[in-house]
């Protein structure tokens, strides 16, 4: 399949400030593809770039062999862009609204009519379609905020983050739509999201994007098995390096490394650390990912018993992306 | 046809919008109402008293001495006779309205049918309604006058020649002497003998003459509701930007310039609605209401030229407010500051022949004194089209400064 996007590190600085630090990637014909990453990981940026919200500081990308810096104006034609934002207008109608946003694709007369008619169809609001949109649920102003991005026939659909704030029956009739257009139209999607069930649910690769980085990218089953069986965090009263190898060493597990702590946060300048302060707990975290999780959870749990090792804490993750990020990163998608 | 599209889209979405609408539309009249009616009041206060006019008989004979005799029976004036020196002393004194010189040979020219002038010459600061009425009196004897002395000399000729003809060719039967006597009447109306030339001593033009206080408001609050409506422009793509959709348009396959020609171009149309709906009260409204009319009909083109770069203006104000403003606050503020200030400044709720006695030329660093100048000038002083020239460049000097701004300025970005 040949690539519909191909982005070459690109970059967006807003001064000293580097919100995109060069990521690359590519989306092929009639994909879905996700972009996975927590608020203010830098996804909305790159994908403004793409779209032609805002110019790249540099790196370079071509939508449909058309270069972002040279040829926009092209671009423009082949992209649809559903932002986060419910970006409608709430006095005018679902269906006043997709006629303005043909419109300003060219279309007009029937062509117009038909589309119109088309995409209410897709997001399933016909029926409600001359009403005003300020009078819609949360989940239905979604849909035609949807409906908005497609009424031109785009190429690829850029979706970001297209569920914020929506209800689950809303959200299946979206995942919905998205999972008809690429499969009975052939449309390329790319859909940012920081919820790891939806791009596990939709895409069939992924990037997962942090601080403007890009830190994994392959098909979500790759992704999930770089973590094997599952991830067990086993706090415990005490732990060397020793201890450690040997519990990497066990059955079942296939590695096994110790949690950084936080640091206690330092006193103001001037002032001795306050009794009210409490530090940071002290007692370590091993993170143990498994070949195979119940097996190593038994292994390592009975290690540390016959070594007479207390355990303070247990927590057991399923293997998924949530828990690669978690590994990748130190910290959880939504935190 | 993007642009117009854009532009359609934010009409719709105005005109669902009563409160702007009310802001737009009805609040201009309510306002020029109150404030004709209460200048109007102040007007008809100074007014009360019957005005002085001074005659300058330069002739001396039997027409001048109509003139002035039916002057002083017409009751409306008061007519004292001055030389030429005494009543520039009292029209310098304020203490006439006007002088009227009579010339040389006025009573000769009478008699001989051959066209003369009367000189009205009234000051800088006379009312112009007043002098307006004092006018139209001395027209109203001069066309008397001419009518008289046109028929009489008519008769006098048809009577000669009865005398000197046979009696086979007595040619001036009752129908003659009537059709002749129409005949007289419609050459007197509309080629007079006596002509009123007025003029305003040390000006060239009648420019400085103080302006009706009632009439002044229609002009006024035509300058500050347009520029107030430059907030809606502001406003309108605010809210673009707050609600996304702002994004999805510099998205689409869409130029800059179209998408801020299409923000900008409905409250063009709207400006120039504006216009047409105050104005037409102004002429029409007042005159039901029994207050002083805007002769409008009488400069329209000129009218509609001021309209024109007056939305235009507004419109660009808009789009450089859109560009400085961050927030919503800073829209309001700025809106609230400038337009309302700027039109205090610029004299659209105080008469600029009484602001420019207190601040001297500072209204003229604000657009709303251009445009306020251009109608007076136009609409209540009756100057020409030529005669507003500066005012209708500096009005586009404005506008151009403020595009400069909202180009300079405008964040697409964020």
């Amino acid at each position: 399949m040949p690539a519909i996007l191909e982005v070459e590190n690109l970059v967006k600085k807003y001064g000293d400030f580097e919100a995109v630090k060069g990521v690359s990637f590519s989306v092929e014909e009639g994909e879905v593809f996700g972009l996975l990453g927590p608020n203010g990981a830098g996804k909305t940026q790159t994908i403004s770039m793409l779209t032609g919200v805002i110019p790249a500081t540099s790196g370079t990308a071509r939508i449909g062999g058309h270069d972002i810096h040279k040829e926009m104006s092209q671009v423009k034609k082949l992209n649809g862009l559903v932002p986060q934002d419910l970006a409608l207008y709430p006095t005018l109608s679902a269906r006043a609204n997709l006629n303005f946003f043909g419109r300003i694709y060219g279309l007009h007369g029937r062509e117009l009519k038909e589309r119109v008619e088309d995409v209410l169809r897709i997001v399933a609001l016909t029926e409600r379609a001359d009403q005003v949109v300020d009078k819609f649920s949360g989940g239905m102003m979604r849909r035609v905020n949807i409906a908005a991005g497609l009424v031109h026939q785009p190429r690829l659909l850029f979706l970001d983050e297209p569920t914020v704030g929506v209800d689950p029956q809303s959200r299946n009739h979206i995942f919905e739509s998205v999972q008809r257009l690429n499969r009975e139209r052939g449309m390329s999607v790319v859909y940012t999201s920081h919820y790891m069930e939806e791009v596990e649910t939709l895409c069939n690769r992924a990037a997962i994007i942090d601080e403007g980085r890009i830190i994994a990218m392959d098909t979500i089953k790759n992704l999930i098995a770089m973590l094997g069986g599952g991830v067990v965090y086993v706090g415990v009263s005490q732990m060397d390096e020793a201890t450690l190898a040997e519990i990497a060493a066990l059955p079942a597990v296939k590695e096994a490394t110790l949690v950084p702590q936080p640091a206690t946060p330092p006193a103001p300048e001037g002032k001795e650390p306050s009794a009210e302060v409490k530090p940071v707990t002290t007692t370590p975290v091993v993170k143990v990912v498994a070949r195979q999780n119940q097996q190593a959870v038994v292994n390592v749990l009975g290690y540390l018993n016959q070594h007479d090792i207390a355990i303070t804490s247990l927590e057991i993750m399923q293997p998924n992306l949530e828990s690669v990020f978690l590994h990748l990163t130190g910290k959880k998608l939504r935190e | 046809m993007k642009t117009i599209s854009i532009a359609l889209k934010d009409l719709q979405i105005l005109f669902k919008d009563r409160g702007t609408l009310f802001q737009l539309f009805v609040l201009p009249l309510l306002f020029i109402l109150v404030f004709s009616g209460a200048l109007g009041a102040i007007s008809q206060a100074d007014t009360v008293t019957i005005p002085t006019l001074a005659l300058v008989d330069l002739d001396g004979a039997e027409a001048a001495q109509t003139i002035l005799s039916k002057l002083q029976a017409d009751g409306s004036l008061t007519v004292q006779s001055y030389s030429a020196a005494d009543a520039q002393a009292q029209l310098d004194a304020k203490k006439v309205v006007g002088v009227l010189t009579i010339p040389a040979d006025f009573t000769r020219s009478i008699q001989q049918s051959q066209p003369v002038t009367l000189v009205l010459t009234s000051a800088a600061e006379a009312d112009v309604q007043v002098v307006e009425a004092v006018r139209l009196v001395i027209e109203s004897i001069a066309a008397d006058m001419t009518l008289e002395s046109q028929i009489i000399a008519s008769l006098e000729q048809m009577g000669a020649m009865q005398a000197n003809a046979p009696e086979e060719y007595q040619l001036f039967t009752t129908e003659r002497v009537l059709e002749q006597a129409h005949f007289q009447f419609e050459t007197a109306q509309a080629r007079p003998l006596i002509n009123i030339v007025q003029s305003v001593p040390q000006q060239d033009e009648a420019q400085e003459a103080t302006p009706d206080l009632s009439q002044s408001a229609v002009p006024g609050f035509t300058v500050l509701f347009v520029f107030l409506a430059a907030q809606t422009t502001a406003r309108s793509i605010y809210e673009e930007k707050k609600i996304g959709s702002f994004r999805r348009l510099v998205a689409a396959p869409l130029s800059k310039a179209e998408l801020l020609i299409g923000k900008i171009l409905p409250n063009f149309i709207t400006g120039l609605v504006q216009i047409a709906v105050i104005l037409a009260f102004g002429s029409l409204g007042l005159r039901l209401l029994g207050l002083t009319p805007l002769p409008i009909e009488k400069a329209l083109f000129g009218t509609i030229l001021i309209a024109i770069l007056l939305a235009l203006c507004s419109s660009a104000f808009g789009i450089a407010v859109a560009a400085i403003a961050r927030t919503e606050n800073q829209i309001s503020g700025l809106s609230t500051l400038l337009l309302w200030g700027m039109g205090l400044l610029g004299g659209s709720m105080v008469p600029l022949f009484i602001l420019e006695r207190f601040l001297g030329p500072i209204p003229m660093i604000v657009p709303h004194y251009w445009a306020n100048r251009a109608l007076d000038n136009l609409l209540i002083r009756r100057l020409s089209l030529p005669d507003i020239t500066l005012e209708l460049v500096v009005l586009l000097g404005f506008s151009l400064l403020f595009f400069a701004i909202g180009l300079w300025r405008f964040d697409f970005e964020r």
